[in-house]
């Protein structure tokens, strides 16, 4: 069925407005677009890591969650909706559920909860393939806690704890590929997405695998880039021109693997030079001083390699 | 004299630190210490230091743990949650009795508890936290002043007794700005460090770190060795501070951010007429016992105010010994106590109004 988003967009919201996301935020535009791949009538037990997502939409009492939800630490969610999991399985098998009724199990964490500290949980529930997804929201650092660098950091970014100056470049390491990390599991879907601008079909590519990786089954991995405007110092009404450029420069490129078969979903006509993904952005300001050019070059550099490297592994030419 | 400083208390924590010798810092970002590890993100390099964002802090503390063996001054920052993930490498350095310095800015628990400050980690810090038989040296400061000559001291105390030392501060003291000074005064020695596993050039017996022992009695031995290093720190390094304690019918203690406010609270009770005085350790581990039980010689009745449901009052009680009644008024879960509340409890056992 094609993708229409005014259709969608009846189904009634399941991260309700009222919680506490900053305006700009991708986060929670990542969450409604992967909630609104469930059929209606499909319950979710969501669960989510510690982070900006749990912290301002689960403010016990209050909660922006329609489903269930379950946050315990930072570092488990993999393991916490692996548990409730398992749980369902099990009671549907002694018949203490009823049969025609679906529940379904997504996890949420942001990169320090999924590449960092959660990968280990998160290794763990891939491995032993329970029926669900997790959703890693990567807007490449610690944004809760003030932006300190991830694993997900972008080379030469800004942050806190990789400051930019004149003793250190800004963070000194490449990003941690994730999403290879997890197709190295042999999942059954895995995909790499954003919430993107109308030129590039706005939220079709994000809606798509989001309900393929939810109604396919087994574990399932989606890494879906949210920009945060405070960590990358953005203008908040530019959320959708940061995910666009990060496309249109193939920083942020977007593909699927199903069953190990990798497709790229987007090749763009133009590569657009990394520059323009970088001046969009307060964090990479420094790589535009004078003598800095290399940064530059190098951050272009690993971008042709890795999409060098995709476009050779495209099987779907 | 140095300058006087408006620094915020885990900035202050973070600069005493470097003006101690620390050069490796191991941190991981959780509110309300992100600060220490910034501060330090911004310094390190500046001063051919090594600032490393770990990706968990069982990473973090682990980290810890190698540079200690190999002799560095190395502290490592958290707060209550992540210093429950820190627990088990924090009792593998205590029992390789491998020297670092180890900062708790703690904040409302149990569980993810909330951001605001609480002091619910004394069990934690003091008791152990990690397993076996083991204790951490235990420094409350309750000031910023105060955050860097302890943490300037935790690195001393640290190489002297080959100890892991905590610093037990609080999301108050951890946030809060004053002026603080940075004199060359109280810098630190230099200790040497022969079982540092550095590498034997060929020229000794390898230096062996190790907290595993398959024979019962061989365990048993380095935990009985251990303990005579514990008794010589109770003999020589409680720190406590007390004021009109002399005369004191009513004896409140308290350490780090509730200290301040039971100051205030004695001051009016004295205004009133009411014989109260202030003891404060400042070393929780190792409890200045011996204070609590020369003053009950005189008092009362003591009370214990903390901002959790009450934990050193345990250590009181023991110190105590049934010689005085041991009352208790905490708030907890991030709620601060006013003095207000500290004088009408003080009033209340006074008039024979308080249970214990």
């Amino acid at each position: 069925m094609a993708f229409k988003l005014k259709e969608e967009a009846l189904k009634p919201e399941r991260l309700t407005g009222g919680h506490r996301m900053c305006a700009g935020c991708g986060a929670p535009v990542v969450v409604r677009a992967v909630l609104r791949a469930l059929k209606a009538e499909d319950q979710a037990v969501i669960c989510s890591a510690t982070g900006c997502l749990e912290v301002s939409t689960f403010m016990y009492p209050y909660t922006a969650w329609n489903d269930s939800f379950i946050h315990s630490a930072f570092e488990n969610a993999g393991a916490t909706i692996s548990g409730a999991e398992a749980a369902y399985k099990a009671m549907k098998k002694k018949g203490k559920l009823p049969a025609d009724q679906t529940i379904k199990f997504i996890a949420f964490g942001g990169d320090g909860g999924t590449y960092d500290i959660g990968l280990q949980s998160l290794s763990g529930a891939m491995e032993r393939g329970h029926d669900m997804v997790y959703v890693c929201y990567d807007n490449g650092a610690y944004m809760n806690t003030g932006i300190q660098r991830s694993s997900a950091t972008p080379r030469f970014a800004d942050t806190t704890t990789s400051p930019a100056g004149s003793s250190v470049p800004g963070k000194q390491q490449q990003r941690k590929d994730l999403t290879a990390i997890m197709a190295a599991h042999h999942l059954p879907y895995v995909a790499q997405t954003a919430p993107l601008g109308s030129k590039h079909g706005g939220f079709k590519d994000l809606h798509e695998k989001a309900e393929k990786a939810i109604y396919t089954e087994g574990a399932c991995f989606l890494n879906v880039l949210a920009p945060c405007p405070r960590g990358w110092r953005y203008d908040t009404p530019k959320l959708l021109e940061m995910t666009d450029i990060a496309v249109d420069t193939c920083v942020w490129p977007l593909y699927e693997i199903v069953d190990g078969k990798l497709t790229l979903s987007y090749i763009p006509k133009e590569k657009k030079p990394v520059e323009e993904y970088l001046k969009a952005q307060g964090r990479f300001r420094h790589v535009f001083k004078k003598g800095n050019e290399w940064m530059i070059e190098e951050i272009q550099k690993e971008v042709d390699r890795t999409w060098e490297d995709l476009l050779n592994r495209n099987e779907t030419k | 004299m140095s300058e006087k400083v408006l620094m915020k208390g885990n900035e202050a924590i973070a600069e005493a630190a470097i003006l101690a010798g620390c050069r490796y810092f191991f941190g991981y970002p959780i509110t309300p210490q992100t600060e220490i590890a910034a501060y330090m993100a911004k310094k390190m390099p500046k001063i051919g230091g090594t600032f490393l964002q770990a990706e968990s802090e069982v990473s973090a503390i682990n980290m810890v743990y190698g540079a200690a063996g190999a002799g560095a001054r190395v502290m490592t920052s958290s707060s209550s949650p992540g210093m429950s993930l820190k627990g088990e490498g924090i009792s593998y350095i205590a029992g390789a009795d491998l020297p670092c310095v180890i900062v708790n800015i703690v904040r409302g628990g149990p569980g993810l508890g909330g951001i605001q400050p609480a002091q619910s980690d004394y069990f934690q810090a003091t008791k152990g936290g990690g397993h076996g038989d083991y204790h951490l040296l235990v420094l409350a400061p309750n000031s910023v002043q105060e955050m860097v000559s302890l943490t300037i001291d935790a690195f001393d105390l640290a190489d002297k007794y080959r100890i892991p030392v905590m610093l037990l501060g609080d999301g108050t003291l951890g946030q809060m700005m004053e002026p603080v000074e940075f004199s060359n005064d109280n810098i630190s020695h230099v200790y040497e460090k022969p079982w540092a596993t550095v590498g034997t050039q060929k020229k000794r017996k390898h230096n062996i770190i190790n907290t595993l022992y398959m024979s019962p009695e061989e365990l048993e031995y380095t935990i009985i060795e251990r303990q005579k290093k514990y008794n010589s720190i109770v003999q020589n390094e409680i720190r406590c501070e007390t004021s009109y304690l002399e005369d004191a019918e009513y004896v409140l203690s308290a350490y780090g951010t509730s200290s301040r406010i039971v100051e205030t609270a004695v001051h009016q009770l004295r205004k009133e007429g009411y014989k109260a005085g202030i003891i404060r350790p400042i070393t929780l581990w190792p409890f200045p016992s011996h204070i609590y039980k020369k003053a009950a010689e005189h008092a009362k009745a003591f009370l214990s105010v903390e901002m959790s449901m009450g934990q050193m009052v345990e250590d009181i009680m023991l110190a105590v010994n049934g010689k005085a009644p041991v009352h208790f008024f905490g708030r907890t879960g991030g709620v601060i106590p006013t003095p207000a509340e500290i004088v009408s409890k003080v009033k209340d056992i006074a008039g024979g109004n308080a249970s214990e």
